[in-house]
């Protein structure tokens, strides 16, 4: 079933109240392609690493509580986040599947005035780009193609992983990504540690773990000789980007790979420029495209 | 030390439809030699001993308290999941295991201090004045308000605030 109408974005706490300049880059290229959203007073997704960990019936009852606020207005949700993504997605399904957990969760969210039915559904915007847009519109909407950027995938773990919740894409090597880095023109380059995580949740509960994975990524990403590092989640923005410093010090290896975020790649194609964009807010500066036109 | 299997810890993680596939474990070990902070730390953290303690009640197996990295060191990557041979939903039983170390106070801090931020302001990370002038900047809408109250109220159904211990400000 199309769902092409105006959908309820759902930027997450962490792009909304921490890394700003991606949600507006989200919404400039949004804006150009005719994606229609509106805004919405949702709580926490909540976080399905952080949050289900803690409390897995908290999670639940708060991941409902959010869908009902898209089901009360008749309209899906298009999250700008892999994390968000996945806690929607899961918490949809499995009330949607088990009456008993959905009784359980309703009997709390009636005393709140709301009901979980089941009647919306939760899009990945790389998801609702490739179905409801399309890689052709995409394209005409490139100006400024490119071409020689070589861009490495990090498609991150939550945005296809369990597959048997998240059902799109593949779990271990996803396409659409890199078919929407492709649109505008950019190299993409293969490397061996495409499917491994980031580390961030490691480093939840041990600083150094999370770095010991991200080294193995990083180190796989430096030795294919790519550019600049495509992600769609911003926990993984933030320990790619945030962390590389760290991993300069604590292994005395140079870490020098600029991280994009797939809406920041598709707005430069578009014509937007470092500045539009903020771009100076990474960590890790992308300079290189500060002259770009 | 002695195993004294935990009938009560077992039912705890039996009681959600779980057993039909747990019992299928045939400790290969493809979750352990898959998993990235396994390798990260010469199996220090290992998949299938959790599973193998859940499986048999072992509680002291999975949640002993010297070292609570063996539970938390999980980033639920989910790529075990997708890779055991009997399709055992790894991370739904880690859920639970770490749902019990946070009601025994064995949690990380970082897990218990989100929980708690989320309880006092309905999100992880609450807004922040210096990021609102960011935003207008940027020409974005100020982030939308939520109903703290209404989440406060949820979360004392599912008794968030016991399990962690929280004091609410009246009661302190
Ligand atoms: S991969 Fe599955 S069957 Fe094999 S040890 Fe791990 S949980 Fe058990
Ligand atoms: S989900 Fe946890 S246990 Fe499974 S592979 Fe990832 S880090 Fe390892």
């Amino acid at each position: 079933m199309a769902d092409s109408q105006e959908k309820l974005l759902f930027p997450g706490c962490m792009i909304g109240n921490r890394i700003p300049f991606i949600e507006a880059s989200a919404r400039k290229v949004f804006d150009k392609l005719g994606v229609k959203v509106l805004d919405a007073p949702f709580g926490c997704c909540p976080d399905p690493v952080g949050f289900q960990s803690t409390d897995k019936e908290s999670w639940l009852a708060l991941g409902a509580r959010n869908l009902c606020i898209a089901e009360e207005q008749g309209k899906s949700i298009v999250s700008l986040c892999n994390g968000c993504t996945q806690t929607l997605t899961a918490v949809n399904q499995k009330l949607k599947h088990d009456a008993h957990k959905k009784s359980k969760v309703n009997s709390m969210l009636n005393s709140v005035g709301k009901e979980f039915k089941g009647t919306i559904d939760v899009y990945h915007f790389v998801r609702l780009l490739k179905e409801e847009v399309g890689i052709n519109k995409i394209k005409e909407t490139v100006t400024n193609p490119l071409k020689g950027l070589k861009i490495a995938c990090h498609t991150g773990c939550h945005y296809s992983r369990p597959s048997e919740i998240m059902q799109y894409d593949d779990p271990f090597e996803p396409k659409v990504l890199r078919e929407l880095v492709a649109a505008t023109g950019a190299e993409v380059i293969d490397y061996e540690e495409e499917a491994l995580c980031c580390g961030v949740g490691a480093g939840n509960a041990e600083e150094d773990v999370g770095l010991l994975v991200l080294k193995r990524k990083m180190d796989s990403i430096v030795k294919s000789g790519a550019d600049y590092i495509a992600v769609i989640c911003p926990s993984c923005f933030q320990q790619m980007d945030g962390n590389q410093r760290n991993l300069q010090k604590k292994f005395e290896q140079e870490y020098d790979i600029p991280i994009l975020y797939l809406t920041e790649i598709l707005a430069l194609a578009m014509g937007y420029t470092y500045d539009d964009l903020n771009l100076r807010r990474h960590r890790v500066k992308p300079k290189a495209l500060q002259n770009k036109e | 030390m002695t195993f004294v299997p935990n009938v009560e810890f077992k039912k705890k993680l039996l009681d959600v439809h779980l057993e039909d596939k747990i019992k299928y474990c045939y400790q290969c070990d493809r979750c352990t030699s898959v998993c990235p902070v396994a390798e990260a730390t010469n199996n220090r953290y290992n998949p299938r001993t959790i599973i193998m303690g859940a499986m048999l009640g072992l509680p002291q197996l999975v949640l002993g308290a010297e070292d609570n990295f063996k539970i938390w060191g999980c980033q639920v990557c989910d790529t075990c999941d997708e890779k055991c041979p009997n399709d055992i939903e790894l991370t739904e039983i880690f859920n639970l295991v770490k749902n019990i170390s946070v009601q025994q106070g064995t949690a990380p801090e970082y897990y218990t201090m989100q929980a708690k931020t989320i309880l006092e302001n309905g999100k992880a990370i609450p807004s922040q004045s210096a990021i609102e002038r960011r935003r207008k900047k940027y020409g974005l809408p100020p982030v939308p308000k939520c109903n703290v109250d209404e989440i406060q109220n949820i979360l004392k159904q599912t008794e968030l605030d016991k399990k962690l211990k929280y004091k609410w400000v009246e009661e302190q």
